[in-house]
């Protein structure tokens, strides 16, 4: 449960909240429409469970659980596209799968996460997102680590933010068995979602690594100036900060960062493929405007989802505005410059 | 990976193959018609369900079928070039060629389909029809499980019949109020 009870409705959780400068959303009125009526407010829908708020709360009121909870079994105000990753992880929830399928006996395992069908379903952002796992083995390779390939099911990150603990609980028992078969000792993904959900709602028991930790050590001399996106999964919610950061430094990129970075790093509006429209579209520009404000030639990231958000806006057909920045993923950035470097 | 092996396919006896066919209306609507005043003969194992075009068909519609026990997907439309909307099933080919590759994985790519049937031919319709069942036979029941819905976690539990109200009122063009 969370700690919601000790909310004295201060106000200061929506004056900080990016959804309510483009919208009617209230953090406090949905804790107060919950606690003291019972009422279901669209509220919780809205909420991009950036994990902003929380961090402002005089009461250190979990916002975060209560989101969680109060969504548990409910019909989501919107998904985006349709619903199409929900309904292939439900999908793959009620089969048996194949556990006895392994690559290798490495202590170390490799999640890819669900760039596979973000590369399917989403062929009109015009974005590579298999490119980020094959840099990712690139990368590692380079570090002398060889990973097995984990073929697992989706890890239900987002299915658990919508509110479908079930389908969540289905998908987290396979997984958890799958890894046990493997063998492996340390778990790698290249996705913040992934690293949260298997940190955090999983109970694994095995060390879980960000790609973003390792590649410090790459050793590279990349003479480029760049600026970096936090995602909320990673940053807030994780509280990796500083990783990615040294990653870049560390191989000699110079980092521009934006007017907010770090803890008050703003959201790239679609969390959990909940929420996209014109508000957390406005939220987007407002995000890819500070990013040019640095004059940064390129824009990283450590999140497949954010990638897909950013390019989704830049690639837009008839845009408003054209930025001419690249946005591209860490490991994926990496991988391209010691390619060049050869 | 061959996820269909691995849970031992059920085949019960007596098993009719449900199969859910997406027709457009322009021409495998009406080539479906066709096949019904001509007296063609095909199994009565299929729904069809019309749409205004093969490009109206989501991926997400597709899994939708699947994953609540279709044990195949057709999607008919017109022939390449004579799409009503001009190149709606050139994007209807592309949409559905990458549904299939997701599938693949879960070894459920044998049970999407996509044929071109154009409005004079009935006949065609009833073959499709006619073979597809047959694979679907080949391939046995849909493996998946019906989740268990445990009354905590799934309180309202009549969330999926609205889904499948509004789903199908959005194919069908009409709102539900
Ligand atoms: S900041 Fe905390 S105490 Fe204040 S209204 Fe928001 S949740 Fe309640
Ligand atoms: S988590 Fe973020 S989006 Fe949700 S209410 Fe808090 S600040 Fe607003
Ligand atoms: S109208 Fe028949 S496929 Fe587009």
């Amino acid at each position: 449960m969370s700690n919601v009870q000790s909310c004295y409705q201060c106000g200061k959780c929506t004056s900080i909240c990016p959804m309510r400068r483009v919208s009617k959303t209230s953090p406090r009125s949905s804790i107060y429409n919950a606690n003291i009526y019972g009422f279901e407010t669209q509220d919780i829908w809205t909420c991009l469970t950036c994990g902003l708020c929380p961090q402002e709360c005089p009461q250190q009121v979990d916002f975060l659980s209560f989101i969680r909870e109060e969504r548990q079994g409910k019909q989501p105000l919107a998904i985006a596209h349709l619903g199409v990753f929900t309904e292939l992880a439900e999908l793959s929830s009620r089969l048996n799968g194949n556990i006895a399928e392994k690559s290798g006996d490495s202590k170390i395992g490799f999640f890819p996460g669900c760039v596979d069908s973000l590369d399917l379903f989403l062929h009109d952002v015009k974005t590579n997102f298999g490119e980020i796992t094959t840099s990712s083995v690139r990368l590692l390779d380079k570090l002398g680590m060889k990973p097995q390939v984990l073929n697992m099911k989706c890890c239900g990150h987002d299915v658990l933010w919508q509110g479908k603990k079930d389908v969540f609980n289905g998908l987290k028992e396979y997984n958890k068995k799958y890894i046990q078969e493997s063998g492996i000792d340390t778990l790698v993904t290249s996705c913040a979602e992934c690293y949260r959900t298997f940190s955090k709602d999983y109970d694994l028991g095995i060390k879980v690594i960000h790609t973003s930790q390792l590649w410090d050590k790459l050793g590279l001399k990349i003479n480029q100036d760049v600026t970096y996106h936090d995602p909320c999964r990673l940053g807030r919610h994780m509280g990796e900060y500083d990783a990615p950061r040294k990653a870049l430094t560390a191989n000699g990129v110079t980092l521009k960062e934006m007017e907010h970075s770090k803890e008050k790093a703003l959201c790239c509006g679609v969390s959990n493929f909940m929420n996209c429209n014109e508000q957390t579209k406005a939220l987007r520009i407002a995000r890819m405007n500070e990013a040019e404000a640095t004059g940064a030639k390129t824009l990283i990231t450590t999140c497949s989802k954010c990638l897909a958000h950013f390019n989704c806006l830049k690639n837009e057909k008839d845009a408003v505005k054209k930025y001419d920045f690249d946005v591209v993923d860490l490991s994926v950035f990496l991988a391209r410059q010691l390619e060049a470097g050869k | 990976m061959s996820t269909e092996a691995a849970a031992g396919t059920p085949k019960s006896e007596g098993w009719e193959p449900n199969i859910l066919a997406f027709c457009c209306n322009w021409c495998s609507y009406a080539g479906a018609d066709l096949a019904g005043v001509s007296r063609f003969q095909y199994p009565p194992t299929v729904k069809v369900l019309r749409v205004m075009c093969s490009s109206r068909v989501e991926p997400a519609f597709i899994l939708k079928a699947l994953k609540d026990g279709a044990d195949g997907v057709l999607v008919a439309g017109c022939h390449i070039g004579d799409c009503h909307y001009i190149d709606g099933n050139k994007n209807a080919e592309v949409r559905i060629n990458n549904t299939k590759k997701a599938l693949e994985k879960l070894g459920f790519d044998k049970r999407l389909r996509l044929e071109w049937i154009s409005a004079s031919e009935g006949l065609r319709f009833s073959e499709v029809i006619r073979n597809f069942t047959e694979e679907i036979k080949k391939l046995g029941q849909n493996p998946v499980k019906k989740p268990q819905i445990n009354a905590d976690e799934r309180r309202l539990d009549t969330s999926d019949i609205s889904v499948n109200m509004r789903s199908i009122a959005n194919v069908q063009g009409s709102e539900v109020k």
